[in-house]
């Protein structure tokens, strides 16, 4: 029943912004779900295959602003391949004939080509923002067309992609009349950059808050360009070698000072250490640091610049810096809220930079922490006890240790009882990443107490189907499950299908799942895409006799409403 | 089989003043090669530890690498006419001084830095910018960090 006119309640859902709330609008009434529709402008779709750019544009007209995602979160770290898809081009095809007014556009794990950029550079004259975060597929040309056509290009932010650097100009293919940048990050390019093109893009934005420089822009550049853009806000230092007596550093020791508004560093690719002192006058005002790429950085430099970072709030760093490194931490920076560090060496050789001790006194020494992904050579349950009643807070808890069965290191037990601890005492606990050796206990904790739960990552974990069972019984707001090398199969798979109707995807690799257990779960739930991934041999999983039993390399299921897709690769076959 | 030992011992042997027999020097060089792991495909993983191939191609490049709590920074080091280089800590080493006492034992001729001198061999190296630079100019540890590789000269050169 609606007493108001409808736009009057239009204006009551613009205060609605998070994508969450507004579905939940929408399925009010018939009547809201009309008026919600033509006014939604932000749409975040999770997994770019579980609708498609027709049935989005039918749904949401007015559409300004999208965020799309493609392959799973394990695609990261080299498990599923390449070509496995994640197009870009078909949603730019389609919403370039609709002529949709495309403003934003935020991609994650998606292939974009320069075809699709360009194509997106010429379809949308308000289109302002363009964010991409682990995409593929495209050149330094795709970028040209960009900076080319988009005339109100606001935001051309590049985050850990592949792009094959052309070291062509794409940076002079900004017109003249280009002077709306706030965000410029290319820090992921690894060919040269024009810098004259450069300095002079800079010194025409006056509102750029946000600039992120790859290898290729030497000392003298940054400083020179650190003058044209006192008003900076986010910084990303690309490679930082210099000479600290060069009249170049003096210049950028003299630019620093004047960049009150600074907050974030980033970069430091390829650094000489001793000069990171240029950047402590404006430390006081830092409230995120990354200096996870620093690798030449030793620890007693990383924590002399740390020392002048009280308000810091985001910290994501290598563990070079050790357990007495991550203790200054915990007595200097009192904000903080995300720590990320992560391992310096590949190799493990009985190296143990940072332990459950620096764990531990973190979780001690900052009482607004809420996020951390942890990399570490050791862990105790005692350490994971201490954590969780000094942090009950946490948001997202990711730990890895580096040997992935590891026990306990004191004790010789699993860390089940240490995970159990996190999860009982956070009780807003969302994202949660295991590690070490793990029986079906912590998931039967995990099933008990993480009822917040929507992503979990398992890894070298578990004994019997049970602790998978344990996790799609108990864990009611499940969205993500992504498993690997565990010992989970068909029964765990197939005891409640209706459960992945609430979830958005899982993955599982080097499990005990097998083809016929994988058939019949896409025989139950037609509204599921089962996806299995066999690089190795495409069709031995037919041909052999004992097909059945054969386990399945990689699983990975969705639910979808519109049914198979058309565009996967021969060795993605789908059920 | 511990790494750091291995490395030690080898670095401690050309600190002697008693020369390294040719065959004991290279029998360490192989020992200190051999990383212990628990799983022996642990270096070829390129999907454990979970990280972006970004993050694991800039940790492969590094030239610092930890053990313990000591740091190790291996170059190479050419002797001018002779194809095979050697393999340096430069880590153990405190100074130029020891540097250039250590490689005239390990290459068994007089090595300087800075004067050029018809009969000693000059040292040089390789900077981070690729140009080819005098040994000894600037303070031990900014060298440490420009350093990419050595190359000892021949004397008639200068």
């Amino acid at each position: 029943m609606n007493y108001f006119p409808d736009e009057v309640i239009e204006h009551v859902f613009d205060f609605v912004t998070s994508h969450k709330d507004r579905n939940a609008i929408s399925l009010v009434c018939k009547s809201w779900y009309k008026i919600e529709r033509y006014s939604r402008q932000k749409v975040f779709i999770g997994n770019c295959y579980a609708i498609n750019p027709e049935r989005l544009l039918r749904r949401f007209p007015c559409l300004k602003s999208l965020t799309l995602k493609g392959k799973p979160h394990f695609a990261d770290f080299n498990l599923v391949p390449h070509e496995w898809g994640g197009f870009l081009l078909p949603w730019i095809e389609a919403l370039a004939r609709s002529r949709v007014g495309l403003e934003e556009l935020r991609l994650k794990r998606m292939v974009v080509t320069d075809e699709s950029l360009e194509l997106l550079s010429r379809s949308f004259v308000n289109f302002k923002s363009l964010v991409l975060v682990s995409c593929e597929g495209f050149t330094t040309d795709g970028l040209a067309s960009i900076a080319a056509n988009c005339r109100h290009l606001r935001d051309l932010d590049l985050q850990e992609n592949e792009i094959d650097d052309h070291r062509g100009q794409w940076l002079s293919c900004f017109p003249d009349t280009c002077t709306t940048l706030v965000t410029l990050n290319f820090a992921c390019l690894e060919g040269e950059t024009n810098l004259v093109a450069l300095e002079r893009l800079v010194a025409r934005s006056p509102n750029l808050k946000s600039l992120k420089l790859n290898r290729a822009v030497p000392l003298d550049a940054l400083a020179r360009l650190m003058v044209c853009a006192p008003q900076i806000v986010d910084l990303g230092v690309g490679s930082y070698e210099n000479d600290p007596d060069s009249e170049s550093y003096l210049k950028l020791k003299a630019a620093i000072k004047k960049c009150t508004s600074l907050r974030s560093l980033s970069g430091f690719l390829e650094a000489a250490p001793h000069c990171l002192s240029a950047f402590h006058p404006i430390c006081h005002n830092l409230t995120s640091l990354n200096l996870s790429y620093a690798a030449e950085i030793h620890g007693s430099h990383l924590i002399k610049l740390i020392q002048h970072c009280k308000k810091l709030q985001r910290l994501w760093i290598l563990d070079s810096i050790g357990d007495k490194g991550l203790e200054v931490v915990a007595s200097t920076c009192k904000e903080l809220q995300e720590l990320r560090v992560f391992p310096s060496d590949l190799l493990g050789g009985g190296n143990t930079a940072v332990t459950e001790e620096g764990l531990v006194a973190i979780s001690a020494g900052c009482p607004k922490l809420h996020s951390i992904l942890y990399f570490c050579q050791q862990m105790t349950n005692a350490a994971l006890v201490t954590v969780a009643k000094n942090c009950p807070n946490f948001i997202r808890f990711r730990l890895c240790i580096l040997d992935p069965t590891k026990p306990d290191h004191v004790t010789s037990q699993p860390l089940d009882e240490g995970f159990g601890a996190i999860v009982k005492a956070c009780k807003s606990l969302r994202r949660l990443s295991l590690s070490g050796l793990l029986t079906d206990q912590v998931f039967l904790y995990i099933g008990m107490y993480a009822n917040q739960l929507e992503m979990l990552s398992i890894a070298f974990a578990g004994d019997t189907d049970k602790g998978m069972l344990y996790v799609l019984n108990g864990c009611k707001k499940m969205k993500k499950l992504e498993i690997r090398d565990s010992p989970f199969g068909d029964t765990a798979l197939l005891a409640d299908v209706s459960k992945y109707k609430t979830m958005r995807s899982l993955w599982m690799s080097s499990c005990e799942v097998t083809l016929s257990g994988c058939k019949r779960l896409a025989q139950k739930a037609p509204w599921l895409n089962v996806e299995i991934i066999n690089e190795n041999d495409n069709n031995r999983m037919e041909e052999n006799g004992h097909e059945g039993r054969q386990k399945v390399d990689k699983l990975y299921l969705y639910r979808t409403v519109v049914g198979t897709r058309m565009d996967a690769p021969p060795f993605v076959w789908i059920l | 089989m511990d790494v750091s030992n291995s490395c030690s011992s080898f670095s401690s042997s050309s600190v002697d003043s008693t020369k390294p027999s040719p065959s004991e020097s290279s029998v360490n060089l192989s020992l200190s090669l051999t990383f212990p792991s628990t799983s022996p495909q642990r270096e070829a993983r390129q999907d454990w530890p979970p990280i972006t191939s970004r993050l694991r191609d800039t940790l492969k490049g590094r030239r610092l690498i930890r053990r313990g709590n000591d740091t190790s920074l291996f170059v190479k080091v050419y002797m001018e006419g002779v194809p095979i280089g050697r393999k340096l800590d430069l880590c153990a080493f405190s100074g130029y001084e020891s540097l250039l006492e250590n490689l005239s034992h390990m290459f068994d001729t007089s090595i300087i830095c800075g004067n050029r001198d018809r009969k000693h061999h000059v040292l040089t190296y390789e900077d981070k910018d690729g140009d080819w630079m005098m040994v000894g100019d600037i303070p031990w540890d900014m060298f440490l960090e420009t350093v990419r590789r050595l190359k000892i000269t021949r004397p008639e050169r200068y």
